[in-house]
């Protein structure tokens, strides 16, 4: 018998016994470590909603016994992260949160595995937006497409919502949101009392998708495009017609007559720092903006605020553009991983996750979360909007070089804007350089006359 | 009389040694060194693309360097780059020198001016750039609440296009100034004493002795730093990304912003390869440039 320090005696028994369940345990351990899926990395941007996905992923931990590590990046660092990493021999990251920008080029570059090639049982939920049929990529005529396979799940349905001022709007004796540019325009003048507040604050200054994704709801909403149908592969450029035209000065004439003194040079963040510090009554932005407007920290306008989809041309309908986020699972990892990837999409594109996802501020991707009771909440009053401007939302690019038009559009938009040049000159313009860049990787392109 | 000989050319019996022992890290150098830039060269020959997950490479000959004439962006670039370089160059030069001077000149607290005049160039430039950034706001930006305390409306620093490289320059030269007044200030400490005693001899006055006596023997110094500015300025990347991101409009475009965007944004690497070679040989041109001036210069 062995005795401890305190003389208490231990017996053979006792220390076999305790010796056998301490075996049995590690042994319980290590084959429920086997069972347990392999963990995944998922690189993702820092953004406004990284705080409610980031919850989304600790809940999914707590279910599942699965291990997730999110690489956050900036934004233009998380693309080339997944670049870097879906172009070598073996990723680093198994998840890729992919924007509107360049899911297309992991797409057509044959980075990303269909859903169905991991996991042949996988069934995507009905009730899942498809997002302008992103999360679909036909590779034989290399268009988005149900026909095709899926790609990926939505994790952010971002698009544009008018927010509005809905406290000034009653004082004023204005009864209906904003849902025509006519109704915008008159209600931004009307509130339009500079320097103290503007009638609506818009993005102007270049960058990576800055002036243009401002731009889109307007030139949609007056029934202009940018191509004439890319999903049947013509991609003849109409930015120049008559729609176009009406939208730009449309948009010009709103920045001059209601806006912002000097709205060539906002960005995303001038815009939500002038909305929430009340200095301005209306403004279209991302629904992510939403925690910033409602937060009580930095926020002069919390529950002021109502939110409405884009506006229109009466008889056409909202058209927000897409600047949503897909995760699609990388090609070059270990089938484990793929595996673990799917189960984690499986998981986030139910229902119950979706709920839990509006619950901790974010933006569900499953239809039967906004005709949840939470939607009735004050505190989630975005969400009916949300969902309106979801069914009709536009996406945008639907090839992998829409990086060079961005650049194109934001470049012109910007002078257009900053008064360099009139809206003709530089729909022309940029008509003409976006018809060089679409002939130069030889698609079926052509293009309009120029206005006059 | 027959010419005289020549002497016998000693061998040196280390000479293979030394160069032998050498060989490692001088090939190591040139590696790191060389076949980077040759990847650049070669790459600007070719369209990259992909599918299928991997790479295409097919070649476009000089298609790229001639499309440089009619890109919209890189014209305005290079203009932006060269008014950019020597208008923060001069600014940082003068300030620095000046500063120097002073520091030099002081009889107290030179420690204590050192460290104070240094710490521009100790922040991170992406610090800086957030940092400007805000201060530049015009609408919640501190410079703009300063103006409005004196009674003068805020200006658009960044979103002007008469002001925004101008904003970005003040920016760089708040930035460096630093570094060109440590070299100076090195320069100035290893002037020989004995020849200002002189210069004091013979009665010249401060002015006199700047012009005749400091600047002459910095020369070198002045020289160094002009190149190492200068060459750094042309690369400038950081304060554009993060002040303006080029804009507005062209404004403040520059080449290294223009490569950013073009190779990395918009993922053509070959075009971008290319860009980057045109901007290697006109830095080459501008130092070729610069040397033959500090030849033609140099006091004998």
């Amino acid at each position: 018998m062995a005795e401890n320090a305190q003389g208490t005696t231990l017996r053979r028994r006792t220390v076999l016994g305790l010796g056998a369940a301490t075996a049995a345990g590690a042994l319980s351990r290590g084959a429920g470590a086997q069972r347990r899926t392999a963990p995944i990395t998922i690189v993702i941007n820092q953004s406004p909603w990284l705080d409610s996905f980031r919850r989304m992923v600790e809940l999914y931990e707590r279910e599942s016994g699965g291990r997730i590590e999110l690489d956050v990046n900036p934004f233009a660092g998380s693309l080339e992260k997944q670049r870097n990493s879906v172009r070598s021999a073996r990723g680093t990251t198994d998840l890729l949160i992919m924007n509107s920008g360049w899911f297309a080029e992991m797409y057509f570059g044959g980075f990303v595995e269909p859903i169905h090639a991991i996991e042949p049982g996988f069934r995507l939920d009905p009730e899942v937006y498809t997002l302008g049929d992103s999360i679909f990529f036909d590779a034989d005529t290399k268009t988005l497409s149900p026909r095709g396979r899926l790609m990926s799940i939505p994790i952010a349905p971002i698009v544009p919502l008018t927010y509005y001022r809905g406290d000034l709007y009653r004082e004023h004796g204005i009864n209906e949101p904003p849902l025509t540019f006519q109704q915008l325009e008159a209600n931004a003048k009307r509130l339009h009392r500079p320097p103290r507040i503007v009638g609506i604050v818009q993005r102007g200054a270049r960058g990576p998708a800055s002036v243009s994704y401002d731009f889109y709801p307007y030139l949609y909403g007056h029934g202009g495009s940018i191509f004439r149908n890319q999903a049947a592969n013509d991609y003849t450029v109409t930015l120049n017609a008559a729609a176009g035209r009406a939208a730009l000065e449309y948009y010009l004439r709103l920045a001059r007559e209601a806006g912002h003194p000097r709205t060539a040079a906002n960005e995303q963040a001038e815009v939500i720092q002038n909305y929430v510090t009340g200095r301005a009554a209306h403004m279209i932005t991302v629904v992510a903006a939403w925690s910033q407007v409602e937060d009580r920290e930095r926020s002069a306008v919390v529950d002021r605020t109502e939110f409405a989809p884009p506006p229109s041309l009466p008889g056409l309908p909202t058209a927000p553009a897409l600047g949503h986020w897909l995760a699609a699972v990388s090609r070059n990892v270990p089938d484990d991983r793929k595996r673990a990837a799917v189960q984690f999409l499986n998981w986030f594109q139910s229902k119950d996750a979706q709920i839990a996802n509006a619950r901790s501020g974010g933006m569900p991707i499953h239809a039967a979360a906004y005709r949840d009771p939470i939607a009735d909440d004050r505190r989630f009053r975005w969400m009916r909007p949300l969902a309106a401007a979801l069914e009709k939302s536009v996406n945008i690019y639907q090839f992998p070089e829409a990086a060079e038009v961005i650049a194109v559009l934001e470049l012109g938009l910007n002078r257009a804007v900053a008064g360099e040049t009139t809206a003709v000159a530089a729909l022309n313009d940029m008509a003409g350089q976006i018809h060089a860049v679409m002939a130069a990787r030889g698609y079926r392109t052509g293009r309009l006359e120029p206005l006059r | 009389m027959s010419a005289p000989a020549r002497p016998a050319r000693t061998r040196d019996p280390d000479a293979l040694w030394r160069w032998a022992a050498l060989s490692p890290a001088l090939l190591l150098m040139l590696a790191l060194g060389l076949l980077p830039v040759l990847n650049l060269v070669m790459l600007g020959f070719f369209e990259v693309h992909w599918s299928d997950g991997r790479s295409d490479y097919r070649f476009v000959g000089l298609s790229h360097y001639a499309a440089l004439a009619t890109d919209p962006l890189f014209g305005s670039a290079i203009l932006n780059t060269i008014v950019f370089a020597l208008g923060a160059v001069a600014g940082q030069m003068s300030l620095g020198f000046a500063l120097a001077l002073l520091c030099s000149k002081a009889t107290r607290g030179h420690a204590l001016w050192r460290a104070l005049f240094i710490l521009p160039v100790l922040i991170p430039g992406i610090v800086i750039g957030a940092m400007w950034k805000l201060m530049m706001n015009p609408d919640f930006g501190a410079i703009a609440q300063l103006l409005e305390l004196v009674g003068l409306p805020p200006v658009d620093w960044l979103g002007d296009p008469r002001l925004a490289l101008i904003s970005v320059i003040l920016v760089d030269v708040w930035h460096w100034t630093p570094f060109c007044f440590l070299l100076f200030l090195a320069g100035l400490e290893s002037l020989p004493r004995d020849v200002y005693e002189a210069a004091k001899v013979d009665g010249a006055g401060a002015w006199q002795e700047l012009r005749y006596v400091t600047l002459p023997l910095m020369w070198p110094t002045i020289a160094v730093t002009f190149v190492f500015r200068l060459v750094l300025a042309f690369k400038v990347f950081d304060e554009v990304y993060l002040l303006t991101g080029g804009g507005p409009g062209t404004a403040t475009e520059v080449v290294s912003f223009t490569i950013y965007l073009r190779f990395f944004t918009q993922d053509r690497a070959g075009y971008g390869a290319a860009m980057s070679v045109a901007m290697i040989f006109l830095i080459f041109l501008m130092l070729a440039a610069a040397a033959a001036a500090r030849r033609r210069v140099q006091p004998a």
